[in-house]
């Protein structure tokens, strides 16, 4: 099993990335994780999801959005947040079902697209895919969040 | 489609356990008032997640391997909220919290 908080530094743990340091093009990744029966439990529980709506032909599934909680180890493994990141949008598609009664290995990777100023706010966004154990995607994401200052 | 939840600093607390973060936006309320808000503030992927069940609902299985899902999170959502979520016939998204509009998106397949 891999608990998100094991591969994602957390807020006030490392110095935190102030915005000038965010490189356009930058690539990130690749880190691998594996979400395990466990994870897929506990997200449904701490999402208050309905398990009862991923069943294909008899066989339990993960919400696919189960990888939302790794969705930042790519882009905070190279660059570690600072305090008080707000999360602006997301763009997810699922590819392949996360299957709850295996685990299932993934591989991130990721490249930091632009860096922007709208309204005085300072925003980054980075396009992540979430790939399994054969390379094959299982959900492709392009994010975008405002860093303070 | 439509989903009512009323957010809890416990269902903030529970998603963060396995968010992994440790941003204290979401946890410690005078943070939060400092930082102009009204209070601690629900993950904004946990917002996702309560309209992903709504695409699920709507697409069955085909949600697992063609399912698309934008979220723009325009509004704070904070422990007392009554969070609503919406799609509409052509997957348009609204969620609204405390009465005020909050996400917008859409809920669709790919082709």
């Amino acid at each position: 099993m891999t608990r998100p908080s094991e591969i994602k530094p957390r807020e006030g743990s490392v110095p935190g990335t102030p915005y000038a340091t965010f490189a356009e093009g930058a690539q990130l990744g690749p880190v691998s994780f594996d979400i395990t029966p466990e994870i897929v439990q506990e997200y449904f529980t701490a999402s208050q999801a309905d398990p009862s709506l991923y069943v294909v032909d008899g066989r339990q599934a993960a919400a696919p959005n189960v990888i939302l909680p790794y969705m930042t180890v790519p882009v905070y493994q190279t660059y570690p947040p600072i305090q008080g990141i707000v999360m602006a949008e997301l763009e997810m598609n699922w590819h392949r079902p996360i299957w709850a009664d295996e685990t299932t290995r993934v591989t991130a990777t990721g490249t930091i697209v632009s860096k922007f100023e709208k309204r005085g706010r300072k925003y980054v966004q980075w396009r992540g895919v979430f790939a399994d154990d054969k390379g094959q995607p299982l959900a492709e994401l392009l994010n975008t969040f405002h860093v303070p200052e | 489609m439509k989903r009512q939840i009323e957010i809890t600093q416990p269902m903030i607390d529970g998603y963060g356990r396995i968010n992994g973060d440790n941003d204290i936006i979401h946890y410690d309320h005078d943070y939060a008032v400092q930082r102009g808000f009204r209070g601690t503030l629900l993950h904004g992927p946990h917002m996702t997640a309560f309209a992903a069940d709504l695409g699920a609902k709507r697409y069955g299985k085909d949600w697992l391997t063609r399912g698309k899902l934008h979220t723009k999170w325009i509004g704070p959502v904070c422990p007392g909220d009554a969070f609503v979520a919406e799609v509409t016939e052509n997957g348009e998204l609204t969620a609204t919290s405390g009465g005020k509009t909050v996400m917008v998106g859409s809920v669709t397949l790919a082709g």
